[in-house]
């Protein structure tokens, strides 16, 4: 019935009978996410929706991977679940090896602070807080203790996007870019294997949405990280390792 | 973290005003009606705190200190002469019709004693001698009660029934807000304001009686006629007296002299000097309902509070929804933000408090200086208040929590 069904890996994903092969144990281990056969279902409207109709999906880890389909095609609620946000309705979700989507709330929690960073079109930084200050959050959220020892990291982080000079400045006194570029450092905080993006040059201008774009290619690629990003720009492409089109809740080429 | 709250809290300037200024008038209700609840309840046992007595002779039935039926003076010789006793003074408190130097007349009760005796003696007074109680027909008030009596100043002089009354003393911190004034004399004056009545003088002319009151001051020292009443008759045995005062013998057990007391003077019921001052205050506390009425006034500051702090912090949170749904996006567990939340609410209630204190304590002291209102803030109470306002404050986080933990992180991305 769907797309999954057709596709011969699917079943070895499931479960403990996946781990006790060692060909597949190591690709599982090179890969940064796989997903299969995952399925979303909305029920929160008169009827049920399926907006996700069985992805299969792997993510090599150091790539830069790019999600792109039409508005409403279930980007984001897909990004969503490969970060450990959503749950799916079916399907199972392997984040760095590890099955997700077996966990209780608050094991997703944990998982999500060591492992993931996110980036978001509306930067979500606080308004009150300065720009060291918002990363200084993220990394007392993830563990780092010490005042001191966290405002040192919160420079180098900024430092990584090149905004150490306005690390004192609140995010109503920087520019979309410079506030995506903070968000990128509070994403970097805790240094999460994967970092995951829902549109983050969308509210910027192509000048800073490729600044941004090349910013997160350089991040993966010195430091190993898998980066997912959800996007409309057709100008990302060249910057992407992989790109997965995703229509109707299917994933097309 | 400690940064989110404080400059969520600092964010919106004005926001954060309004909401110090719902705090403080909450905080402020509660105080003033705790204060004054307090201030009353000191204060209707505060003229015994400073009696300086052991114990207390009454009669069986008493009440409380201005309602207790009559022993004979009698009783006050057999406390004399009983053993441990180092010595004894009476008390008489009456009620008497008080009339103005206008002509207004008012119910007043008169306290008879020993001017010059071993009780009483700690009184704060701030004009006048108690030794000049000794001349007939004078009294001392306290200064909270002039109003009442329509006096200003030393020498001032009213009615007691139809016998003269000249104010010699002033005293404070003596009189509650609820007994309404006290003239405080020597027993042998308050004897003889008790037994004075209304004068009615008839005079029978052309076979017609005609009877007419003596509202006037028949003794008026400006009109010519007055003549001078007659010195009080001496007390005899028989006299009617309220209280006997005694002061133990140093090492006198006085759980084994109250015994003694009692069993010799069947009629009587003796107590200690702070039972009897605890046995006064819980009178007004339970018969007259200002407990309840003051608390009542309490808890709708309280009430008013809650409501404030559960709106501003609602709607703080609310508009850091998103933020906060990044932090649980993160992985921050829920209790990182409720931290966040319970943070905000004790910043609001400190500086919602500590304004609130500085302003029910001046105004007590206005009120205490021109209305003789004691709104008694105790560091008990002020300690008190202080953790009532910080239930109130993160109580009504919880409001605010409750939205925080079902908002779920998927808000992150919707742009
Ligand atoms: N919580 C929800 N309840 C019900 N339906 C939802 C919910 N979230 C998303 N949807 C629906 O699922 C579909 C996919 O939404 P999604 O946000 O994943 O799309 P998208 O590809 O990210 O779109 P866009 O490019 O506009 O951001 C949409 O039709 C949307 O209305
Ligand atoms: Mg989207």
């Amino acid at each position: 019935m769907t797309l999954s069904q057709t596709r011969p890996t699917q079943s070895i994903f499931n479960g403990s009978y996946a781990a006790s092969t060692p060909l597949i144990s190591s690709f599982r281990n090179s890969m940064a996410v796989v997903a299969s056969g995952v399925e979303m279902v909305y029920d929160s409207g008169a009827e049920p929706y399926a907006v996700l109709r069985g992805i299969d999906l792997e993510i090599q880890k150091g790539d830069v991977q790019l999600l792109m389909g039409p508005s409403g095609s279930g980007k984001t609620t897909l990004l969503s679940i490969l970060g450990g946000i959503l749950t799916p309705t079916a399907g199972k979700v392997f984040l760095m090896g590890q099955e997700i989507t077996g966990m209780t709330r608050n094991q997703l929690a944990k998982f999500r602070l060591k492992n993931v960073g996110f980036i978001f079109q509306g930067f979500n930084l606080f308004p009150a807080l300065t720009a060291a200050e918002n990363v200084e959050v993220a990394l007392k959220v993830k563990g780092l203790r010490g005042l001191q020892a966290r405002r040192q990291v919160a420079i180098e982080l900024l430092e990584q996007v090149g905004l150490a000079d306005r690390m004192h400045h609140l995010p109503k006194d920087l520019s979309g870019g410079q506030k995506q570029r903070v968000a990128i450092a509070r994403a970097l905080a805790g240094d999460p294997h994967i970092i995951m993006a829902d549109e983050p040059t969308a509210s910027l201008d192509s000048q800073s949405g490729h600044a941004v774009i090349e910013l997160l290619r350089q991040l993966a690629k010195n430091a190993g990280r898998t980066v997912l990003i959800v996007t409309h720009d057709p100008r990302l492409v060249d910057a992407a390792d992989r790109i997965t089109y995703l229509e109707d809740g299917m994933i097309h080429g | 973290m400690a940064s989110i709250a404080r400059k969520n809290l600092f964010e919106d300037v004005p926001r954060f005003l309004v909401a110090q200024a719902g705090i403080m008038f909450a905080v402020s209700l509660v105080t003033i009606q705790t204060g004054i609840l307090n201030g009353f309840v000191q204060s209707t046992g505060q003229l015994i705190d400073q009696s300086g007595a052991d114990l207390w002779v009454s009669s069986k039935r008493m009440q409380q200190l201005e309602v207790s039926p009559p022993i004979p003076l009698q009783r006050l010789l057999q406390v004399r002469e009983m053993e441990g006793v180092a010595y004894a003074d009476p008390l008489a408190i009456r009620q008497v019709l008080w009339q103005t130097p206008k002509g207004q007349t008012t119910v007043a009760r008169v306290y008879g004693f020993q001017p010059g005796g071993a009780f009483f003696t700690q009184w704060q007074l701030v004009a006048g001698e108690v030794g000049d109680l000794k001349t007939p027909y004078t009294f001392i008030a306290d200064r909270a009660n002039l109003n009442t009596l329509d006096l200003h100043e030393i020498g001032d002089r009213g009615l007691v029934g139809s016998l003269p009354a000249r104010l010699v003393g002033i005293t404070k911190n003596t009189s509650s807000i609820v007994s309404g004034a006290i003239l405080f004399t020597s027993l042998e004056t308050a004897s003889a304001y008790t037994k004075t009545g209304t004068t009615i003088r008839c005079r029978i002319r052309a076979g017609a009686t005609e009877c007419l009151t003596a509202l006037e001051d028949p003794y008026n020292q400006n009109s010519a006629s007055s003549t001078p009443p007659k010195a009080p008759e001496p007390i005899s045995l028989a006299d009617p007296i309220s209280f006997v005062l005694l002061k133990a013998k140093p090492d006198q057990n006085l759980e084994q002299l109250r015994q003694q007391i009692e069993a010799a003077l069947p009629d009587t019921r003796v107590v200690t000097n702070a039972e009897m001052a605890e046995i006064t205050r819980s009178f007004w506390l339970r018969r007259t309902g200002v407990g309840f009425v003051l608390g009542l006034g309490a808890a709708v500051g309280f009430i008013v509070g809650v409501v404030v702090v559960s709106q501003i912090l609602y709607a703080s949170v609310s508009d850091h929804l998103r933020e906060f749904g990044t932090l649980k996006a993160m992985g921050a567990s829920d209790w990182v933000i409720y931290r966040v939340i319970t943070e905000q609410a004790l910043w609001m209630a400190v500086l919602g408090y500590l304004p609130s204190m500085v302003l029910c304590l001046g105004l007590g002291s206005w009120t205490m200086a021109t209305k003789g209102i004691l709104i008694l803030i105790t560091p008990a109470i002020a300690g008190g208040i202080l953790g009532i306002t910080i239930v109130m404050c993160v109580g009504s986080a919880l409001f605010a929590i409750q939205k925080v933990t079902h908002v779920d992180p998927a808000i992150v991305f919707k742009a």
